[in-house]
């Protein structure tokens, strides 16, 4: 049986990420909250294959992903456009994609990111959901998640 | 000393604008390159032209569409007239097994994302392109 990711090496994923790129100067944290239905209109996922199959999602809601975008790029929140949000949405769900992949069981493959404007639940019809961070950023919505494939290599269920 | 020209070789605009920030402080020109393609094709039209505008030292992630950084290391360390080229990997492929394969295609540095600016500087302190006493 594999070990998950726990919702612990998500919250430590996250710090190093926002410590690193979004919250430079520490005056704005990811902060953990109770599960809850926040607004979710961004997400942003990679997919890793081998001998652990799944995905990472980064999902946060509008204003999130255009404060991320302000942050990562270095513009103001007026100049963010739709491009914007996607490479900036798309490299936060590498980088914590890359970092929980460290935690699998090797080999491992991650793929490139894909964004979608719209909420994640029914994307994934063949995995649960084995760890997940809420929180809120900036007083707004950003959701990690990490699910596990359910379907065998043929495309089956197997649950 | 002349600025050396430095390429940031990353799918992602947000992640080259954030390394290029970084190397630009210390002075380096920058040339920007959205896969190891691109950088590839740069990199042969600089041949070309002649090795005065061949970059000195390549940051290149790993996973990116149509070259990945593996393969781009191992195409660059395959071009004999590229040989002064220092190559630092920045990634999230962070597994030691990767990393032993960076370096053994020919990468000279490995920095994990997510890092801070110093993670880079110390980098290239150690490889001898930044002097002692620079910080981010």
């Amino acid at each position: 049986m594999t070990a998950n990711p726990t919702e612990d090496d998500l919250r430590v994923i996250a710090e190093q990420v926002w410590s690193s790129y979004l919250d430079t100067d520490g005056s704005s944290p990811l902060l953990p909250v109770p599960p809850e239905n926040g607004q979710i209109d961004v997400t942003a996922s990679v997919s890793v294959t081998g001998a652990w199959r799944g995905h990472v999602l980064v999902s946060c809601s509008d204003a999130a992903s255009r404060n991320a975008a302000a942050a990562l790029l270095g513009i103001e929140l007026d100049e963010v456009t739709d491009d914007d949000v996607a490479d900036a949405l798309g490299e936060l769900a590498n980088i914590i994609g890359g970092n929980v992949k460290s935690l699998l069981p090797e080999p491992c493959a991650l793929s490139l990111p894909h964004v979608h404007v719209e909420g994640s639940s029914g994307r994934y019809p063949a995995a649960t959901e084995v760890a997940t961070l809420n929180g809120t950023w900036l007083d707004e919505s950003v959701t990690v998640s990490v699910l596990e494939s359910t379907a065998d290599f043929a495309g089956v269920s197997t649950s | 000393m002349t600025p050396m020209l430095t390429m940031v070789i990353d799918d992602s605009r947000a992640m080259r604008l954030i390394l290029k920030r970084i190397v630009a402080q210390l002075g380096f020109d920058v040339v920007e390159a959205g896969n190891g393609k691109e950088a590839m094709d740069y990199l042969e039209g600089a041949l070309e032209r002649g090795e005065g505008e061949l970059p000195g030292l390549a940051l290149v992630d790993w996973n990116m569409p149509e070259m990945n950084g593996l393969e781009f290391v191992t195409a660059v360390r395959a071009e004999p007239r590229l040989r002064n080229m220092t190559l630092m990997m920045v990634t999230t492929e962070s597994e030691q097994s990767q990393i032993v394969r960076a370096l053994a295609a020919g990468a000279h540095e490995y920095v994990i994302k997510p890092f801070t600016p110093d993670a880079i500087i110390d980098k290239l302190h150690l490889l001898g392109l930044v002097p002692n006493g620079v910080a981010a």
